[in-house]
């Protein structure tokens, strides 16, 4: 029976070499040290050599396997997958941080949790649009208020401060 | 034993105190309910709720735990034998015979066989917790550094068998987290590893930004591209709820059985409420004299998975408070936390600490007694949040995580981490790669650089000192043998062990 594996493993199985090499180069630059005396490095090298080769020897064993079945490749046990909500997520995790430096706490949680649940229900615009106001407004006053946690805030952070006290 | 009682007396007093009670409460009711939702585990709830444990004490965000991760067996054995969803994986086993019994209408019968077996489990396992960990913590307070580096290398040998996946792409999980953990000044010479030149990156990778990623961001994405199951609810009436004698005859014995057989599971690195439940409802459909009874509703099915999987909880806390070494991811994720409260887990945590460790313990019989009692009349209303829709819960859940890593550092690095890990969490779950040992060998890996280090120094550099010593020896001849029994056992031809057919290896051959 062959091996069979699918692109994403292939791509996988390359990125994790290319992170072995990485670290093993970088782990070179520190001072090793003797066996008797460990410096910084020796650890780092070692677990570099290790992921080497075990990575090294994944990518070939992916490489040497065959396409996926033609069962496999028409469908996933899991159905069609959302990929626009998928990224869409991952896109606002990763815009979060530069949100908030720039529109604050409210508008930048706002923005984010409106284009997720847009994304998830794209037929409840409305809906969705009230929903999230009220997530960042009700996450601004739990930690804020409640919490005392310093959270990034402008006008309407502060107006909300002076309505609640 | 008077001192033993002595100091789980005033663990209770401290318990029973109304800040403590309402965080078992608290941790019980949010465990019941990441239990029930399909997706979200335990280990999840844990990660997304692990910044806000810095707002608490170290005790307090300790019972938090316990509770959710008690909570999360109860909740998950519920809609295993209603809807027949496993709530997350070590209730799947549950599903088998409690929806056939749910199915045959002894739902009733089966959710409070269910709670008593867990409360039982939950008691036996506590008092092996007590005595156990009691124990090992005063044997290992002789250990030194190539002792504990040994049992490091051990749980994380086992855990690479034990994972799911191929063990390779476990080890590689290993490494990659044993990697991860080198970032930052090395805490002996003072020198900077890995940071290039990113001052944040100095104090080392934060591992509540990785975790929650891991196991908050990542359990999002993969639950997207999961089909909804929108289910109609079956209600249980309180009348139901009672066995009949024969019902509570047949069950006891499972019930006693699974308890030990999850402690001594759950004492062994990997996922061992899983692993638990699988052993204890094979082992029962051998001692049963009704076998073909199994698959169609024996109750005995449901009593001794369940009894397992919340016996393997206390057993899983052992090696945690007598060595500082979790051997499971939940408890790396309850290590992570201590460690951010600036407590140190080793063998001296329970004497420096007695208040924590007799505290926790106290809590645990709490948290039980609370579940059983909350759990069977309030299992309409658990049932019923399987209602919530997913596309209004996932967006919470995110801004949860989001909200959560911020408030810590208020670092935008620390998001950026949070993004990172997640999708590289999604990633390596989608091509098969377990995710746990990651995490597990980020916590564990200083430790274990630290006891190496210094057992090169205290040894001089040899290697053999280091090997040939009672305790070391045992541990690697245990690494020794989960690596070639199972390839000499399958060259003989005389089966295998588990571990081996997760779906990593599936993908693969």
């Amino acid at each position: 029976m062959g091996i069979h594996v699918s692109k994403n493993q292939k791509i996988t199985a390359f990125l994790l070499f290319g992170f072995s090499l990485f670290y093993f180069f970088s782990s070179l630059r520190l001072k090793l040290g003797t066996f008797k005396n460990p410096g910084p490095g020796l650890i780092p090298l070692g677990i570099g050599v290790l992921l080497l080769l075990c990575t090294g020897f994944y990518l070939a064993r992916v490489l040497r396997a065959g396409p996926p079945g033609k069962k496999k490749q028409e469908q996933g046990p899991r159905g069609e997958k959302n990929y626009l909500a998928i990224f869409g997520i991952l896109g606002c995790t990763l815009a979060y941080p530069f949100l908030l430096e720039y529109g604050k706490f409210i508008v930048s949680t706002f923005a984010v949790a409106y284009v997720m649940l847009v994304l998830l229900k794209p037929s409840r615009t409305l809906f969705s649009f009230f929903l999230a106001l009220g997530m960042a407004v009700g996450s601004f006053l739990i930690f804020s208020l409640l919490l005392g946690v310093a959270l990034p805030s402008g006008f309407l952070e502060n107006l909300l401060f002076r309505i609640g006290g | 034993m008077l001192e033993i009682a002595q100091s789980l007396l005033h663990g209770f007093s401290l318990a029973l105190t109304p800040l403590y009670l309402y965080y078992a409460l608290i941790g019980a009711i949010l465990g019941t309910i990441v239990g029930v939702l399909p997706g979200l585990g335990p280990l999840g709830a844990m990660a997304i709720l692990l910044s806000f444990t810095l707002k608490l004490d170290a005790t307090g965000a300790m019972i938090l735990f316990a509770g959710i991760y008690y909570g999360a067996m109860y909740g998950g054995s519920t809609t295993s034998i209603l809807l027949n969803i496993p709530g997350e994986a070590a209730s799947v086993v549950t599903c088998i015979d409690g929806y056939q019994m749910a199915q045959k209408g002894r739902a009733g019968a089966a959710l409070t066989v269910s709670a008593v077996g867990s409360f039982i489990a939950g008691t036996i396992s506590i008092l092996g917790l007590m005595g156990v960990a009691l124990f090992l913590a005063d044997i290992a307070l002789r250990f030194g550094p190539p002792e504990f580096f040994a049992i490091g290398v051990c749980g994380l040998a086992l855990l690479v068998r034990l994972s799911e996946g191929s063990p390779l792409q476990a080890f590689i999980m290993i490494l990659l987290g044993m990697a991860l953990a080198t970032v930052g000044v090395d805490f002996l010479t003072g020198i900077e590893r890995f940071t290039f030149g990113i001052h944040e990156l100095g104090q080392g990778i934060d591992f509540l930004p990785v975790a929650m990623g891991i196991f908050g961001i990542a359990e999002v994405l993969n639950t997207v591209e999961q089909r909804e199951f929108i289910q109609s609810v079956r209600k249980v009436s309180l009348k139901e709820l009672l066995p009949t004698r024969q019902e509570w005859r047949r069950s006891f014995p499972p019930m006693f059985r699974g308890s030990v057989l999850g402690f001594i599971i759950g004492l062994v690195p990997g996922p061992s409420p899983v692993i638990a439940t699988f052993v204890s409802y094979i082992s029962e459909k051998r001692l049963s004299s009704t076998p073909e009874e199994f698959g169609k509703g024996a109750i005995e099915g449901v009593a001794g998975p369940e009894a397992a999987n919340n016996a393997a909880v206390g057993g899983a806390y052992v090696p945690l408070f007598a060595l500082g070494i979790p051997f499971t991811p939940a408890m790396a994720i309850v290590l992570g936390t201590l460690m951010l409260h600036g407590l140190t887990p080793g063998p001296n945590l329970i004497k420096t600490k007695p208040d924590l460790f007799w505290a926790v313990i106290a809590s645990m019989y709490i948290g039980n007694f609370m579940l059983l009692v909350l759990n069977l009349p309030l299992v309409n209303v658990f049932v019923s949040i399987l209602k919530v829709p997913r596309n209004i819960l996932l967006p919470i859940i995110v801004l949860i995580c989001l909200i959560g890593v911020y408030t810590v550092n208020s670092s935008s690095l620390d998001l950026l981490m949070l993004a990172v890990f997640g999708y590289i969490g999604y990633a390596l779950r989608g091509v098969g790669f377990p995710v746990a040992p990651l995490i597990l060998a980020m916590v564990i890996g200083p430790m274990l650089e630290t006891s190496l280090r210094q057992s090169l120094n205290i040894t001089g550099g040899n290697l053999a000192d280091m090997i040939f010593r009672p305790i070391c020896l045992t541990m690697y001849s245990i690494v020794g043998v989960t690596f070639i029994l199972p390839p000499v056992l399958r060259f003989f031809g005389r089966g295998h062990l588990p571990g081996r057919s997760g779906p990593g290896k599936n993908r693969l051959e």
